[in-house]
């Protein structure tokens, strides 16, 4: 697929705007400004970036729950600022600093919250895909489900591939392999090469790609969202590498060769498209920093600002109104 | 007035409620030509159409899948419309559990409140066809310890009828738990009931019997033993007792429960459900903490034994039989 000049700039400020937000949610959790159990996205930035981009050439609403380290994907749905302002746990966040990072949830926006055991997430999305096929929406709105190699082994993955094919749904589901769930490689995991062979099991297309390289991914998701519009369910499953431990301070050597650290270089999503904007003439080294620039100050300011936001009240927390619909006003 | 069963008043809540909103759809197994196995969705897909295969549907039979219709209607519900999920057996919820417990209970909280997310599972539970130990259990308590789910138990056929459609009604996700035990009990139920006459779901204790020495809060199967226990109690002591079916777990109407109490000052409470950890344990710590010592007498538990449901008729032995809530009563009253 060829992309233009535009398109291929704006993928590499999706890509730089990642970057940023993962080194900067690796260092406020580190100064413990981050609580609860956050995996930062360093290193796999090609993928939600790739989907942003496929939303955004493509022009469709895409329903979508977040998942393992899709921190980005959740922040262009409903704002970086107003996802840092949640994961900061602020009022100013979007979901008022009280539901965290994946449980956010934004309805009209398209965010569907994700489960916390991550593995009934697919099975929600089919029930929004199914809604969307019979409101008669696949004209310009598809389900993308988003997935870790880990939360694909979960039984009702399972059941929602099946649930999907009988109901010929238009969702495409998206499996982020980064090889381990916590401490658990995937030839542990799985029989075969590939975890969209999945997919062959329920008669559904899959196609595997390089998750460093986000002109592949965006092209994958394109497709996949053609087929889903057509209500043909498929899979991508997008290949990539765990830069950091499972989370912050996980001794990662007991388990796992590190090696794969010295050569980050031959991986880096960005220094990957870097190369290709530079090979096309698109752009030079002057460029590239100064997109780098403009996406750490919109981090960074983005930070700043939330930090200085208020907490959100004991009152607000205990609000039996936002628990159910009825005006309990109290416990019930 | 027309008499029926339970089932059959089950059945026309659901066609009133199907009839009167086209956003509710059906989620469950075998829900299509055979009407559900406890045929309360007879006709319902020939008349509303088939979901799958059908723009408009309302009608989704599904495959053997607790945890991917469950959340699949957990999303459906997110998108607007409102499901009613039946599993066939209440213990089968074991499959369905993150869906109940993680996703639909939660759904609100974590969404500001500004999106409710309505939908009815309904449980049918409890002894009475000798099933064994994964088709007969009483599931209630297991669900009353998360916060955002309501729990409505009712009896009897009209209460069925209309408490389902005050769930399926309702914007919040509701557990509606009917006990298979009841299913083929008769009742005269109207032939019409007006929107306007179907019950909230709060305030919706009903006082089954007036009596001034003793009250007992017991719910399904074991408040239909309760009935006949307190006639003879009554017949034997001269005491009165006075029995109420809360109906609804979650709000629970403990207004109507403290009101009796302070007449009687004796509670005994009765439920299949295991006793330990069970809803009635609940309902002892409120009454206790809002009477406390007005109470003439410590309050009395009778429920299911804590063990395994075992095979056959054999599973009158740990469910409340009439001469333990005989007894329960009379210790309630200090006889």
């Amino acid at each position: 697929m060829d992309f233009t000049k535009q398109q291929m700039l704006d993928m590499y400020s999706e890509l730089a705007r990642s970057r940023v937000l993962g080194e900067l949610m690796k260092e406020y959790i580190a100064s413990g400004k981050i609580s609860g159990a956050i995996h930062p996205c360093l290193g796999q930035e090609a993928i939600t970036s790739g989907i942003i981009s496929a939303a955004k050439i493509t022009g469709l609403n895409i329903y979508n729950t977040g998942t393992h380290r899709g921190q980005t994907l959740m922040a262009y749905k409903v704002g970086f600022s107003p996802f840092i302002g949640e994961i900061l746990g602020r009022t100013s966040g979007a979901n008022d600093g009280i539901s965290g990072e994946y449980h956010l949830t934004d309805i009209e926006k398209g965010l569907i919250p994700a489960t916390g055991g991550l593995g009934g997430t697919w099975g929600i999305l089919d029930g929004v895909a199914w809604a969307i096929k019979q409101q008669g929406r696949t004209n310009d709105t598809v389900v993308l489900a988003p997935y870790g190699d880990g939360a694909a082994s979960e039984g009702p993955t399972f059941e929602a591939l099946n649930i999907a094919m009988l109901y010929k749904l238009p969702i495409l589901f998206f499996i982020e392999n980064n090889g381990w769930a916590m401490s658990t490689p995937v030839s542990k995991q799985w029989p075969t090469d590939n975890l969209a062979d999945r997919a062959k099991g329920f008669g559904m297309q899959a196609v595997t790609v390089d998750g460093n390289d986000i002109c592949a991914v965006t092209e994958a998701v394109i497709n996949g969202f053609k087929l889903a519009q057509e209500c043909i369910p498929n899979m991508v499953e997008v290949k990539t590498t765990r830069w950091e431990a499972h989370f912050l301070g996980d001794p990662q050597e007991m388990y796992r060769d590190t090696s794969y650290l010295q050569h980050l270089d031959e991986i880096d999503p960005l220094l990957i498209h870097e190369k290709k904007l530079k090979d096309l003439g698109y752009a030079d080294d002057e460029y590239i920093k100064e997109i780098k620039a403009e996406m750490a100050k919109e981090i960074e300011d983005a930070f700043d600002y939330n930090l200085k936001q208020p907490l959100p009240t004991r009152e607000s927390v205990l609000d039996y109104n936002r628990l159910y619909s009825n005006n309990a006003g109290g416990e019930i | 007035m027309s008499e029926m069963i339970l089932l059959r008043a089950h059945a026309l809540a659901l066609y009133e409620e199907m009839a009167r909103d086209d956003k509710i759809i059906c989620v469950g197994e075998d829900i299509g030509p055979y009407g559900g196995i406890w045929k309360t969705f007879s006709g319902l897909q020939q008349m509303y159409g088939d979901g799958q295969t059908t723009i408009g549907g309302r009608v989704l039979q599904m495959p053997m899948e607790e945890a991917g219709y469950s959340l699949f209607a957990c999303g459906a519900a997110m998108m607007g419309y409102r499901p009613v999920v039946e599993i066939m057996y209440a213990d089968f919820s074991t499959l369905a559990f993150e869906a109940i417990v993680d996703v639909a209970a939660k759904f609100r909280y974590n969404a500001q409140g500004k999106n409710s997310l309505p939908i009815t599972f309904i449980l049918p539970q409890g002894v009475g066809a000798g099933s064994g130990a994964h088709h007969s259990q009483s599931v209630e308590s297991w669900y009353a310890n998360v916060p955002g789910l309501k729990i409505v138990a009712p009896s009897t056929p009209s209460d069925v009828r209309a408490f389902l459609r005050a769930s399926i009604r309702d914007d919040d996700p509701v557990l509606f738990i009917w006990h298979r035990g009841l299913m083929m009990g008769k009742e005269d139920v109207p032939d019409t009931l007006a929107p306007e006459d179907v019950p909230a779901l709060t305030n919706a204790a009903k006082i089954v019997k007036e009596g001034n020495d003793l009250t007992v809060v017991a719910y399904q199967r074991s408040l239909a033993v309760a009935q006949v226990a307190a006639q003879e109690v009554e017949a034997e002591t001269g005491k009165t007792i006075e029995i109420i079916d809360p109906r609804v777990l979650i709000p629970f109407d403990k207004e109507a429960m403290f009101k009796s109490l302070r007449k009687t000052g004796r509670l005994l409470v009765s439920h299949d459900a295991p006793e330990r950890g069970g809803f009635g344990s609940q309902i002892i710590t409120w009454a206790v903490e809002e009477l406390g010592t007005e109470l003439k007498n410590n309050p009395v538990s009778v429920c299911g034994k804590n063990i395994v449901i075992p095979f056959n008729k054999l599973e009158d032995y740990v469910v409340p039989n009439k001469d333990e809530l005989k007894a329960g009563m009379k210790k309630a009253l200090g006889l």
